[in-house]
């Protein structure tokens, strides 16, 4: 669908396309595995952290007890969401752990080449800039659950 | 009308062998095939329920084919939901085209997601699938062959680049055990 918006803006969660907050994704692969469409494509490699070097050792896989290993972290390469296979389920969103993906009402991306709608890490963290604020909580729901932690 | 009210014109107006129950999203009829279009007649006619919604199919595997059919009244604001199971091997039905005129377009999907036949219906051509396509896409056991075509990207784990050939060979979900392509 493109056009211009609805008189008022979309809807509250409405569903336009998905932002990625790329600080946030640890390469979990719990977005990719859980998509039913399978339009999520994430690449990544292993680097060692700074600081937590290996310590001896021929082989830093199997170390010696008390030296411990080198401590490797996941860098993402690339994370692609495919919007022409996408059904806009958001079984992605909430997979999620570490909130790395939101739904941002933007919806006028439509393209006349199919492979254009496979938006890269770069066009997917732009969206992030219009992913509005989580909408209140409805009267009578409980509190969430760090703010009841902070009551004294 | 009220839910109890529904039930109570249902329990008095069809044949015993139609079940009716209301749970948290309103009522179903259960309805045994052969009383399939009197349940329907019964929902315009006593039920008021003058608009039709939709029709589609439910694919229960081991227990059948269901069809089930949303039906509303405008007037009265309540709906109701009627189904039939009908056996896998040959699923088939009355249509409804003749009591819900719109019900002609979702019977030429059920009949080709689901494989129904629907008796009397006017024009059941395929309405979305391209001609010449072979099978039922919305049956359980269809398969799903794009996936035995196309990788899985969650094969890969956090901080991988490529699959390992080993375990590229578990088939995908939706696709059986040593199917092959044709």
């Amino acid at each position: 669908m493109t056009g211009s918006p609805p008189a008022g803006g979309p809807p509250a969660r409405s569903r336009g396309v998905i932002a990625l907050l790329e600080e946030n994704c640890t390469v979990c692969m719990l977005c990719a595995r859980e998509c039913p469409d399978w339009c999520i494509y994430i690449d990544s490699h292993k680097e060692p952290v700074p600081g937590h070097e290996y310590g001896g050792g021929p082989d830093p896989d199997h170390a010696p007890a008390g030296r411990g290993r080198q401590r490797v972290r996941n860098v993402l390469d690339r994370f692609a969401i495919d919007f022409s296979l996408c059904m806009y389920c958001g079984i992605c969103v909430e997979a999620c752990p570490y909130d790395a993906l939101f739904w941002s009402p933007e919806f006028s991306y439509a393209e006349t080449d199919i492979t254009a709608l496979t938006h890269e890490q770069g066009q997917l963290r732009e969206w992030m800039w219009t992913v509005p604020p989580p909408p209140p909580h409805d009267a009578g729901a409980p509190p969430h659950r760090q703010s009841r932690s902070q009551v004294p | 009308m009220t839910p109890e009210e529904i039930i109570a014109a249902v329990t008095g107006g069809l044949p015993p062998a139609v079940r009716c129950e209301a749970d948290y999203h309103g009522v179903m009829l259960q309805v045994p095939a052969e009383h399939w279009l009197a349940a329907l007649v019964f929902s315009r006619e006593r039920l008021d329920c003058d608009f039709f919604d939709w029709l589609t199919g439910v694919d229960e595997t081991g227990e059948g084919i269901s069809v089930v059919a949303h039906v509303y009244s405008l007037a009265g604001r309540h709906h109701v939901l009627a189904g039939t199971l009908l056996p896998r091997s040959a699923p088939r039905l009355p249509t409804a085209t003749g009591i819900y005129r719109g019900a002609a377009w979702h019977e030429r999907e059920t009949h080709e997601m689901f494989g129904v036949e629907f008796d009397g219906h006017p024009h059941l051509a395929p309405l979305l699938l391209p001609g010449g396509f072979e099978g039922h896409p919305l049956r359980k056991d269809f398969v799903l062959a794009a996936r035995a075509a196309k990788e899985w990207p969650g094969a890969k784990e956090p901080g991988e680049r490529d699959v390992p050939r080993a375990r590229r060979r578990l088939p995908p979900p939706g696709v059986p055990e040593g199917w092959r392509p044709s």
